[in-house]
């Protein structure tokens, strides 16, 4: 993402190592990966459509492919339905699958959502991680941080625990807390 | 084609949406630009026409060149072609003693029997001598001293005169340019200010933008777009009231006495004009993309 510099190390994306990367090439670093966010920014003005089809026009997509892949995405979300419907209108649930549908739409080989259940309740928070599931089974990388204990437990996938910046733990399939 | 036609409608798009979305703060700006403008227009319109009339003055300033009496004809005709070949000597005019009589009665006019019946035998031949550069002047008498030697009687000049005329025309400039800096430093922080409004408005959804990848010119465009509108509306309505004011006022002026005493011509209102357009829209359009970049900086560091 670049928005903050490691204290120390490296971050490497794709195989690339950002911590060096020039301020005018982060766009597209940040358009190599679909980004997902607890409070879902979604463009308020903007209708589901719209703001799916934003993320194309910014990597200046042509029209007719927008007007394929959109609907697809939406569908794909279970969204089908609300296309015209402007972010208000909706539940925090759908919302969140707008912002998914976003962060989807031009194909990222991963996708990052930083705390997406947060402020979901359970069962919409599930609904959210069976399509992250469904996600990452179509081949996209799926990252997700999280302190939802019953989800990590729920979900059995590889866990990696980090503790005050350090990483402390990595299990290929494991719960939240390490039983050992 | 298709993908940049899609990129470029999509920011104009969102240009005049903005624009449409603040009409206060979007009406209040153009109307402090276009005031700006006007003024600046007023002094320009001014400066050129002093510098025109300057120019015709230029002109009819010259040196005069008085020869001993006595030089034979064809002397004076070698050095008159000499002269012509002067750099920055614009016209060269030779006056016989006659016709210096006759101007001196013209000058004399109520008084001239006090001339009558006097012979022009002590008044001396002379050439008249215009310049085109004047800045040149005093090299150039000083190659005409050379070139006349001794059958030179005396050069008469408008010394004074023509450096007086020269500080004028400076000065004028001068207080113009100062003049623009001030009011463009003026209009661009206006327009700055509007589009902050705007672009503070729309802060989220820069942030938002700028998450989802879109690079800086991407989010910069529409409000460049803003600020240009902006500058181009004022400029139009500038126009529109200077052209105007100049059309209506110029046969007017040029009708009055003391206008027509000075044998003074203005700059037409066709040449004008298309000065005042090509200004304006130069100032509208740069006035608005930097107005605008400056707005935008801040917001970008995300």
């Amino acid at each position: 993402m670049k928005e903050e510099e490691p204290t120390s190390g490296n971050i490497i994306i794709n195989g690339k190592d950002t911590t060096f990367l020039k301020k005018n090439r982060v766009p597209y670093l940040r358009r190599s990966m679909g980004i997902v966010f607890q409070d879902f920014r979604l463009l308020p003005d903007k209708t589901v459509y719209e703001n799916v089809a934003f993320a194309m026009y910014i990597v200046k997509a042509s029209p007719r492919h927008i007007r394929r892949q959109v609907p697809m995405v939406l569908s794909l979300v279970g969204l089908s339905g609300k296309a015209k419907m402007y972010p208000n209108e909706l539940s925090g649930g759908e919302q969140q699958r707008v912002a998914l549908a976003r962060a989807l739409v031009n194909n990222p080989s991963m996708l990052i959502a930083d705390e997406p259940t947060g402020n979901l309740d359970p069962d919409t928070a599930w609904d959210i991680m069976m399509l992250l599931n469904e996600i990452n089974m179509r081949g996209t990388t799926v990252i997700v941080a999280t302190h939802a204990k019953d989800i990590v437990d729920r979900m059995k996938k590889r866990v990696i625990q980090i503790n005050k910046g350090n990483i402390v733990r990595d299990d290929k399939k494991g719960g939240y807390d390490s039983e050992v | 084609m298709t993908v940049k036609y899609n990129v470029v409608s999509y920011l104009i798009g969102e240009g005049f949406r903005n624009v449409l979305k603040n009409k206060k703060s979007t009406i209040s700006a153009i109307t402090v630009m276009f005031l700006c403008m006007i003024i600046f227009g007023v002094f320009f319109i001014l400066g050129e026409n002093i510098n025109h009339i300057m120019n015709t003055v230029e002109e009819a300033q010259g040196v005069q060149v008085y020869f001993k009496v006595g030089t034979k004809e064809e002397r004076m005709k070698e050095v008159g072609e000499q002269i012509k070949n002067i750099d920055g000597v614009n016209n060269v005019q030779f006056v016989s003693k006659e016709e210096g009589m006759n101007e001196l009665k013209e000058s004399y006019k109520d008084n001239a029997s006090a001339l009558e019946g006097m012979s022009s035998d002590f008044l001396p031949d002379s050439y008249r001598v215009t310049l085109s550069k004047l800045e040149l002047n005093e090299q150039i008498q000083e190659q005409i001293t050379a070139i006349v030697g001794e059958d030179l009687d005396e050069i008469k000049s408008s010394n004074e005169t023509i450096s007086t005329i020269m500080k004028i025309g400076n000065g004028i400039r001068i207080f113009t340019f100062v003049l623009l800096i001030i009011l463009i430093l003026f209009a661009v922080v206006i327009i700055s200010n509007t589009i902050k409004l705007t672009v503070h408005a729309r802060r989220k959804e820069i942030s938002i933008m700028k998450y989802v990848g879109a690079t800086n010119s991407f989010i910069r465009g529409p409000f460049i777009v803003e600020g240009i509108l902006i500058g181009l509306i004022s400029a139009l309505i500038a126009i529109l009231i200077v052209g105007f004011i100049y059309n209506g006022m110029i046969p007017n002026l040029e009708q009055s006495e003391i206008v027509k005493k000075l044998e003074i011509t203005f700059v037409t209102f066709t040449d004008m004009f298309r000065l005042l357009i090509a200004v304006y829209l130069v100032l509208g359009i740069g006035i608005g993309v930097i107005g605008s970049s400056i707005s935008m900086r801040k917001y970008l560091e995300v």
